[in-house]
């Protein structure tokens, strides 16, 4: 169910993305900061779901707050001549490796405990075999 | 599935869908935007870049304009300095003239008045005929030489007669240029006429009658005609 509202999501997005008219170079950068907000927003929602604490209202709320907060944060960047932008991609971007890094322990803690229990009831299997053909 | 899972799915379609549009908005952006260009320059100097470029622009269109206007007043000055300066040239000699600046030559009369052993002439004969040349359309006048203008004063100091502040002696040599008919006719007629009606009194006067009069230029060494109090009124 949210896995295909996610897909149509995406394909509506896109073909929006793609027909609306371009925007102008100089607002670029904001966008890109937003972006990266939402990104990680995103990833951090897939981390929290895989933990089984996430919370819609904190993903909508960080999704979008977090997107115009780094857009403001950049517009100040700007009036103050300070590249405030590198300091939330920085953030932003750690985070996503941080949200990345702790998706991928998952599966593969995932992956290896199925190995184990897999290994663990082939063992039993076999132990119960072998019971049986000494009682005959 | 209930009804808390329909609103959460759609919510997250629609958030999916808000990143997606912006992030392909951007893909395009960057695409079409020429970075090879731009690419060497940081945003900070694009934009000094532009705003210099912008403002040699705006002062190059204002000194067009400004040249422009010029060059369209000179043209016009152009068209009208001919006309003008024809104009001009006229109305200078014309003023010259007037104000007997120049040397003119003309037809005209020739008066003469003397002293005699019983009458002399006073400067009074001497106004009352300039009056009446005036009259009969004299349009230059002089005494002895001494060119008549309009800051001429004819008067007597000490028993001699001044003529541009300088002094003049009998006998007096009226030269007139005008109209020839009309100077002598209205000098000569009978009982109310200059010439009758002095030489009656008793004082020399003799006219005649000459084609070509010179009468030389006012040429003073008192500036009469220049003008220390009075000036143009600006409208």
């Amino acid at each position: 169910m949210i896995l295909i509202a996610i897909m149509i999501g995406c394909i509506l997005g896109a073909i929006i993305g793609v027909n609306i008219p371009t925007i102008p170079y100089t607002y670029s950068g904001y966008l890109a900061i937003a972006i990266i907000a939402a990104l990680d927003s995103v990833f951090g929602g897939i981390t929290s779901t895989l933990k089984r604490n996430f919370d819609m209202k904190i993903f909508i709320s960080g999704f979008f707050v977090n997107a115009i907060l780094a857009m403001a944060l950049t517009y100040l960047g700007a009036k103050l001549n300070v590249d405030i932008y590198l300091a939330a991609v920085i953030v932003f971007v750690g985070r996503m490796f941080n949200n990345l890094g702790t998706i991928r322990r998952y599966y593969v803690e995932k992956i290896t405990n199925r190995k184990i229990i897999a290994r663990a009831e082939a063992t039993i299997k076999q132990a119960n075999e072998e019971s049986k053909n000494k009682e005959n | 599935m209930n009804k808390e899972k329909i609103v959460m799915a759609v919510t997250i379609g629609l958030v999916c869908m808000v990143l997606m549009t912006v992030m392909f908005a951007q893909f395009r952006t960057v695409e079409q935007t020429d970075i090879t260009g731009i690419e060497t320059a940081r945003e900070e100097e694009l934009r000094t870049m532009i705003s210099s470029w912008k403002t040699k622009y705006e002062e190059t269109s204002t000194q067009l304009e400004e040249t422009t206007q010029k060059i369209n007043e000179y043209n016009e000055k152009a068209a009208s300095t001919e006309e003008t300066s024809v104009l001009l040239d006229g109305e200078l000699q014309q003023t010259s003239m007037l104000v007997g600046k120049t040397d003119v030559t003309g037809e005209g009369v020739i008066i003469t008045l003397s002293n005699n052993e019983d009458k002399e002439i006073e400067y009074t004969d001497l106004l009352s005929l300039l009056n009446e040349l005036r009259l009969a359309g004299a349009e230059a006048i002089s005494i002895n030489d001494k060119r008549i203008v309009n800051m001429t004063e004819i008067v007597e100091v000490n028993g001699t007669i001044l003529i541009n502040e300088e002094r003049v002696t009998s006998p007096y040599t009226v030269k007139v240029i005008g109209n020839q008919t009309y100077l002598s006719s209205a000098l000569s007629l009978k009982s109310s006429g200059f010439i009758d009606k002095y030489t009656n009194l008793g004082k020399t006067i003799k006219m005649t009658l000459e084609k070509n009069i010179k009468i030389l230029a006012y040429d003073s060494g008192n500036n009469l005609m220049e003008f220390k109090y009075a000036e143009e009124v600006q409208e």
